[in-house]
This record gives structure tokens, C-alpha cells and sequence, in this order.
């Protein structure tokens, strides 16, 4: 994980500092153990545990009371055979494509553009940016419903007071086809502000001579960004490329919290399914198994980022 | 004669290039600047509504407010119930902060400084922890702090948040504890601190920094958490400020705009003043994570 360089350096330190130890030191054992116990006890509780749970639940019929019946992978089948499931596994893919496609770039740009344009206010800026990505995703559905409602919100009342009709009868989050797109608009403006703060770190470490020759050589900025910006930030973006499909995977609060999933299933999501099966209708079993496709879901991205990092590794 | 030309058409097209390159600048940052502001204006257009009564808004939602009421701020205030719901997220946060922190800081530093076999295997089973999705454990999790007791209850809530956020701050920890140099760990030892003292008097003081950022960032992750709370927690004095948001968004509707707006501006003020005083560290703090994670 880690590609500090520092890091290195004490290993090899600390590997001369170590010399072949004597048999065995108890004192030093039970320390260690004692260290670890806080931290491993939370993740066996909480997390080892539970998806243990989660991976037997997913083979039961179950309402988590009662005796539970063994069923295999019955639980998988009615959900692939749900119209609702295959509405939010599809939105979901749907999601993810399109935060890789509009996000990212839209990030890009401004993270250059930013570093490039160095001002003073270019730091207050990058705060403006960010500002989106510390709001809890609670008010940032509220500031949702408040932007896209009907009638009152501001984008209607400002057509109103324009009289734009053709905008005043758009109905943002009721209608199916466009519900989708306010909450992504929502997204965006939500989960830009880290990928603009990540490029920016990124994009700063570009050292200022290659930048200075590739200006001596005549290069425009257009140039510039596609031939040399890129290329040498073209693993942070693959990250964020990763964070973003992983974090479309798991959305939740802004469509439960904005449009409850609706109109009908238009942006109905896995872990909106998860939440419903498991504590509305109480079908604890089915519930389990949308979270294991989840979680086969993430792994799957996230081993592709560790081949890409081990190609990238390659390529240096 | 010729070299003076071409030099003189070189100049021009210099000339050329720069103005090019002043407009192209002079529309990219006016871009930026659009962007920021649809960033801010979500944020700030409430205010425009707030002191509006129901009527007044219907007719001129755009107008400037004709006098400075308070009334809408008090119907949000009653109806979001903010105040006990802030004191409960304090309490998570608290909570959250005091389970993930220690207990990360030490386990990382087992990791950093007692290199073995043993200690590598436990390692990668809390590094596993980081890929792990917590909305595949929901349910279990669930039925599991039932069981034992805990659910509606605030540690019910905080201590599953807090594993959650020890794989990556023991990562964090980790890396930060090898890029300390280990003379000082031997120095220490020498004169005759145990393992505990060099760990306590000597490491942990030089940690300093990672523990700032642990702090600040695991706070910000219990205070912003909607579906954990959401699970765990049912009864309404336990509501922390995200679900006592959310009940209101499920109770009143948009159709009182002023009064919404006003329950906007209360809800994001706590995270607004949060991000005024700690911007500076709170973009420090992420990138840090981000870079070296």
C-alpha cells in the first residue's frame, strides 16, 4: 500500500537494528498481543463476525425470528428474477459509468486548471470546491429537495419568476427519465470536491522543470494537460475511477433520502433493495444476499485496481 | 534583411500566441469561478427565503425580504429538533473517536515496529477490513447488537462505526510509525523504558500529528453517518442530527419553503462553522489518507 519512500528506508533500518533475537521473549509476545487485542476484538465483533453472518444468512429463508429454513441459493434466484433488482442493479452499473465519465473529467479540469492558474485565491477556491464533499449526505439530500422540489423549489420558482414555462414543467424528481439525472447532479456536486483535492496534490508534484520545458517547446496547455498532465497523474485517476464505481456500489443516502428510491424503481439502488428486504419486509435471507452481491461487486473493482497498480508499477 | 523579417513575424506571432493564452486564462477562470459558485449557492440560496412569511414567498420568492422575521427559525427549530439531536452526535462522535483511535494507533504500531510472521498475517486480515462494504454486514450486525443488547443504544452505534474505521487508521498508523526513525525506540530502551513506556512516552508523543488527523477525520465520518444510525438506532431521544434531518424531510415537505429553508439553514450550520475554522486541516487530513492509503 504504502510508497513512501521513508518507509523503506526504516526497514532496512530497522532490519539492521534487529539481530537474530534469542529463543523467545515472552515479555515482548504478550506485549505485542496485548497491542493488538483492542483493535482485534472490534474488527472479530463487528466485521469478521457479521460477514461470516452475512454469507450463511444469504442461503436461509429468515425473518431473524423464528427457526430458519436452509434454502441455497434460492435467495439469489428470486432476486435476479425481481424487476426491482434488476432496476437498481442496472442504475447502480448506470451510476458508476457515468461518475467515471462526467466526474472525473469535470474534476480534472478544474484540479488543472487550478494548478495551473496558480492566484491567491486559488487556495480559497479549492476550499469552495471541497466545502460539497464535508456536507453530511443528510443535508445535502435536503439542499436536493430544496433545489429540484415542484413548485416552490428554487429551480421552479425561478422559472416562474422568468417565465420559462418549458423549465417550470419539468418535474425534476417525479419524473422516471429525470429523477435519475437531479440525483446525479446532487452526486456530483457532492463527490467532486475530493477527486478536484486529490488531482491538485497529484498535479503539484509534476515538477516544475518538465513543465517548463514542455512551454520552451511550444506547447499550449491543451498539450500540456493531454501529453504530459495525464500520462504522469494517470494512477490517481485510476483510483479515483475505482473509488467512484466502489462508492456507486454502496449508494444509499441520497436517493433513499431524496426520491426514496422512486419514481417506481427509476433510482431504486442495491443497498435501497438491501434496506427495504431487510428492514421493511423483514426478509432477512434476501437482504443478506444483496449484500453479498455488494461486496462480490467491490471486490471485483477493487481487485481490478490492484492489477492496474501492479501494471503501473511495471510501467515505472 | 531576411533574418530581420522572419525574427519580426516571429515576434508578431509571440504577440499573438500570448494575448491567446491571456483570453483562454481569462475564460477558464471565469469558469472556475461559475463552478464554485454552483458549489456555494445550494448553500447560501436558503438565506434568500428565510425571512420570508408563506405568502410573500409565493408571490416574490426573488425579492429582497421586506422585514427580518424570526419566526420561520422557530417553527424549523420545534420541528427539527436539532438541539438533542447535535448533543447525541457529539456523544458519537466522542465515542467513535475514543474506539477507533487508541486502538488503532497501538495495533499500527505492532505492525510497524514488531515485524514477524504472525504480525504480517494479522496485518492483511485488518487491511482485508478496509475493502469491507459496511452494508454488507447490516443485517447480521443488526440482529448481533439486538442480541447482546446494544441496539438503540449510542455505544451500539459508535463501537461498530469504530471498527469500521480501524483498518484504515491502522494503515495510516502503520506507515506512519515506520517512517519514525528507530534509534529513538532503542535509545529509549536503553535507558530502561519497557516496551509500554516506549510506546507511551517516547512513540506515541512523536505520532502526534497522524493522531490529529485521526481525530478530526473520524469525527467528521461519525457526525456526517446517515445509515448506521439509521439501522441502529430507533428510538427518537437517541435520533443524532442526520436522522433527526431526515425525520424532517420525511414529515414536512417542501411546500412551506420559507420554513424549509430556514430548517436548512439550521442544519448546516453546525457543518458549515466546522469546515470556516478547519478547512485548512480537514483538506490536509484527507489527502493525507488518500496519498498514503
Amino acid at each position: 500500500m504504502e510508497k513512501a519512500a521513508v518507509g523503506k528506508v526504516s526497514q532496512i533500518r530497522m532490519r539492521k537494528e534487529k539481530p537474530k533475537k534469542k529463543a523467545r521473549d515472552w515479555h515482548s509476545i504478550t506485549f505485542q498481543a496485548l497491542f493488538l487485542l483492542p483493535a482485534l476484538a472490534f474488527l472479530i465483533i463487528f466485521m469478521y463476525y457479521p460477514i461470516v453472518e452475512t454469507f450463511r444468512t444469504s442461503l436461509y429463508q429468515t425473518t431473524g425470528f423464528g427457526p430458519a429454513r436452509f434454502i441455497g441459493l434460492q435467495n439469489y434466484a428470486r432476486l435476479f428474477a425481481n424487476e426491482e433488482f434488476r432496476t437498481g442493479f442496472v442504475n447502480v452499473l448506470a451510476w458508476a459509468f457515468w461518475s467515471v465519465v462526467i466526474q472525473i473529467p469535470l474534476a480534472f479540469y478544474i484540479a488543472f486548471t487550478l494548478v495551473v492558474y496558480k492566484t491567491k485565491i486559488t487556495g480559497f477556491l479549492r476550499a469552495v470546491y471541497y466545502l460539497a464533499s464535508v456536507m453530511p449526505s443528510a443535508i445535502t439530500a435536503m439542499l436536493g429537495r430544496f433545489i429540484f422540489a415542484p413548485t416552490f423549489g428554487v429551480i421552479s420558482s425561478l422559472a416562474t419568476r422568468l417565465n420559462w414555462k418549458w423549465l417550470g414543467s419539468i418535474d425534476f424528481l417525479g419524473n422516471p427519465d429525470i429523477a435519475f439525472w437531479s440525483l446525479f447532479a446532487m452526486a456530483t456536486w457532492a463527490y467532486t470536491g475530493f477527486s478536484i483535492v486529490y488531482f491538485m496534490a497529484n498535479i503539484e508534484q509534476i515538477p516544475m522543470e518538465i513543465r517548463e520545458s514542455a512551454q520552451l517547446d511550444g506547447a499550449n496547455l491543451w498539450q500540456y494537460a493531454r501529453y504530459i498532465a495525464i500520462p504522469m497523474v494517470s494512477y490517481p485517476i485510476r483510483i479515483i475511477a475505482i473509488i467512484s464505481t466502489v462508492g456507486s456500489l454502496k449508494l444509499f443516502d441520497l436517493p433513499w433520502l431524496i426520491t426514496g428510491g422512486g419514481p417506481v424503481y427509476a433510482t431504486t439502488t442495491l443497498a435501497i433493495i438491501l434496506y427495504k428486504q431487510g428492514f421493511v419486509n423483514w426478509q432477512y435471507g434476501r437482504a443478506a444476499a444483496v449484500g453479498v452481491i455488494i461486496f462480490l461487486l467491490s471486490l471485483i473493482f477493487t481487485v481490478a485496481q490492484f492489477s492496474f497498480q501492479r501494471k503501473s508499477g511495471e510501467l515505472d | 534583411m531576411t533574418d530581420y523579417t522572419v525574427s519580426e513575424i516571429y515576434i508578431r506571432k509571440l504577440r499573438i500566441a500570448r494575448r491567446r493564452t491571456l483570453a483562454i486564462k481569462i475564460i477558464n477562470v471565469i469558469i472556475l469561478i461559475i463552478l464554485a459558485l454552483a458549489v456555494i449557492l445550494p448553500i447560501l440560496l436558503p438565506w434568500f427565503f428565510v425571512f420570508k412569511t408563506r405568502l410573500e414567498f409565493s408571490y416574490s420568492p426573488w425579492s429582497l425580504p421586506t422585514q427580518i422575521r424570526w419566526n420561520n427559525f422557530q417553527e424549523a427549530w420545534v420541528a427539527i429538533k436539532i438541539g438533542q439531536g447535535l448533543l447525541n452526535t457529539l456523544w458519537v462522535c466522542m465515542g467513535a473517536i475514543a474506539g477507533t483511535v487508541p486502538a488503532a494507533a497501538m495495533a499500527g504500531y505492532i505492525f510497524a515496529r514488531y515485524q514477524s510472521k504472525v504480525t504480517e498475517v494479522l496485518f492483511y486480515a485488518v487491511l482485508v477490513g478496509y475493502f469491507i462494504p459496511v452494508h454488507m454486514v447490516l443485517i447480521p450486525l443488526y440482529q448481533f447488537t439486538s442480541r447482546i443488547g446494544i441496539v438503540d443504544t449510542l455505544p451500539g452505534l459508535f463501537l461498530p462505526m469504530a471498527a469500521f474505521g480501524i483498518p484504515f487508521w491502522t494503515i495510516i498508523y502503520r506507515s506512519f510509525f515506520r517512517g519514525l526513525p528507530g534509534e529513538l525506540a532503542e535509545a529509549a530502551r536503553i535507558d530502561g523504558a519497557g516496551h509500554t513506556g516506549t510506546f507511551f512516552r517516547i512513540m506515541l508523543p512523536l505520532a502526534n500529528p497522524a493522531t490529529i488527523l485521526a481525530v478530526l477525520l473520524v469525527f467528521i465520518g461519525a457526525w456526517s453517518d446517515y445509515l448506521l444510525s439509521l439501522i441502529l438506532i430507533n428510538d427518537p431521544k437517541l435520533f443524532t442530527m442526520q436522522l433527526r434531518i431526515a425525520q424532517f424531510l420525511n414529515q414536512y415537505g417542501t411546500d412551506h419553503m420559507p420554513r424549509y429553508a430556514a430548517a436548512a439553514v439550521i442544519a448546516s450550520a453546525p457543518t458549515l462553522l466546522l469546515y470556516i475554522f478547519g478547512h485548512r486541516w480537514i483538506i490536509r487530513g484527507t489527502l493525507a489518507g488518500a496519498l498514503k492509503g
